[in-house]
């Protein structure tokens, strides 16, 4: 982020930026920054907020009227993470399934899709799946044939792709619901109540065994997750 | 309210575990109009980009243009990174890429005109000098726009 405003105005064209980890910035020292404190993910503040959105656009573009730079000022109201007694409860009833990977992934599928497509009609059809080639049954049933056979999943741009569909899937399920959710709350169900959880678990652990394909780990499991989702997998 | 002390600690290693020594002197264009008379354009690294686009890659230093008309459900997001949220912009395509505030703006005036493409860019996996190149397209294209001035967000 801080280069891509450091190159453009090399160029010629005006920047001006958000920033979400301050040290970075001030480390790069772009031309214009905004830094907010904001979670990562979330550089506008609050989802479907105009206001507040509104408000730190405005003192992002404010920062073309400093006369010299680099500039990097602290945006002082911070966006307060919803409360999880007042976020929307779980829809889904997620239980610990029997048999092969193939047959647990597809017992929860069925539990979960009605509440995606719920979820889909909450969002007026706009929804982030798309970026795998494959549906969501052929998804979860080659992720089940591969943990079946314990064997890591042969194309991994396809893999890489699915497993961010599988992802966006159960999340987007989760939070059918109207209001506003606790992301915390929705990935910590995601991780440790779900059979995608355990799956992605045992394929990060699969991947961290593989002599030439342990990089490939990282993107499974974000970093707070690798450790605590051990208990759960087996 | 998240500042590095606020994250667990391994992720905060990783934030701080990297220097970045300025890309080099200090740059500075000065706007040669006022906001209200400004072209603006979006540019994210959030990863994003149209529904059938090339997926961004493990490590990519590319870009992808986003047409200023694009419907919020045409755009999907493929970063590599597993360590941001993405319910919210599930939620709300405007919490990282605020196109329909710009529009707000420009119907009040505030702005003079918007883009004809904006652009992403995934920020993950590459030191930053890996963007120079990219950058460099992207002002190109950003001057046949006739565009003055770009708003920037991560993820």
């Amino acid at each position: 982020m801080s280069a891509l405003g450091y190159y453009l105005e090399r160029a010629g064209i005006a920047t001006t930026g958000i920033s979400l980890v301050r040290e970075h910035t001030a480390q790069l020292r772009p031309p214009r920054s905004l830094w907010v404190s904001f979670p990562l993910g979330r550089p506008l503040g609050i989802p479907n907020d105009a206001e507040f959105q509104h408000a730190v656009i405005k003192a992002a573009l404010e920062l073309f009227e400093e006369a010299s730079g680099p500039v990097l000022r602290d945006y002082p109201i911070d966006a307060p993470e919803v409360a999880i007694e007042s976020a929307p409860a779980c829809p889904v009833n997620f239980q610990r399934q029997s048999g092969s990977w193939q047959d647990r992934l597809a017992s929860e599928l069925s539990l979960t899709s009605p509440w995606y497509e719920i979820g889909l009609d909450k969002r007026a059809g706009r929804t982030l799946v798309g970026a795998s080639t494959s549906h969501i049954h052929e998804i979860l049933q080659r992720f089940g044939e591969d943990l079946d056979a314990h064997r890591i999943p042969a194309d991994l741009k396809w893999f890489k792709a699915s497993i961010e569909d599988a992802k966006t899937y159960y999340l987007e399920a989760l939070s059918a619901e109207p209001g506003r959710h606790n992301a915390r709350q929705l990935y910590r169900k995601l991780w440790h109540e779900t059979e995608l959880g355990r799956a992605l678990g045992l394929f990060h652990a699969m991947f961290m065994d593989h002599p030439q394909r342990a990089g490939f780990a990282r993107i499974l499991l974000p970093r707070d997750a690798q450790s605590s989702i051990d208990d759960t997998m087996n | 309210m998240v500042r590095l002390s606020d994250l667990p600690s391994d992720e905060q290693a990783h934030l701080t575990g990297k220097a970045l020594p300025p890309l080099g002197p200090p740059v500075w264009t000065t706007p040669i109009e006022p906001l209200k008379n400004m072209r603006l354009a979006l540019i994210t690294t959030a990863g994003l980009h149209l529904r059938g686009d090339p997926l961004f890659e493990f490590a990519d230093g590319t870009y992808r243009p986003i047409p200023n008309h694009t419907a919020p459900r045409d755009i999907i997001m493929s970063h590599s990174s597993v360590n941001f949220d993405r319910t919210g912009f599930s939620e709300d395509i405007n919490l990282v890429f605020p196109i329909d505030r710009f529009r707000e703006l420009l119907d009040q005036g505030m702005l003079g005109s918007l883009a004809d493409f904006h652009y992403s860019f995934m920020g993950a996996g590459l030191e930053p000098q890996a963007f120079e190149k990219g950058a460099a397209q992207v002002a190109g294209l950003l001057k046949q726009d006739q565009v003055d001035a770009v708003l920037l967000t991560p993820v």
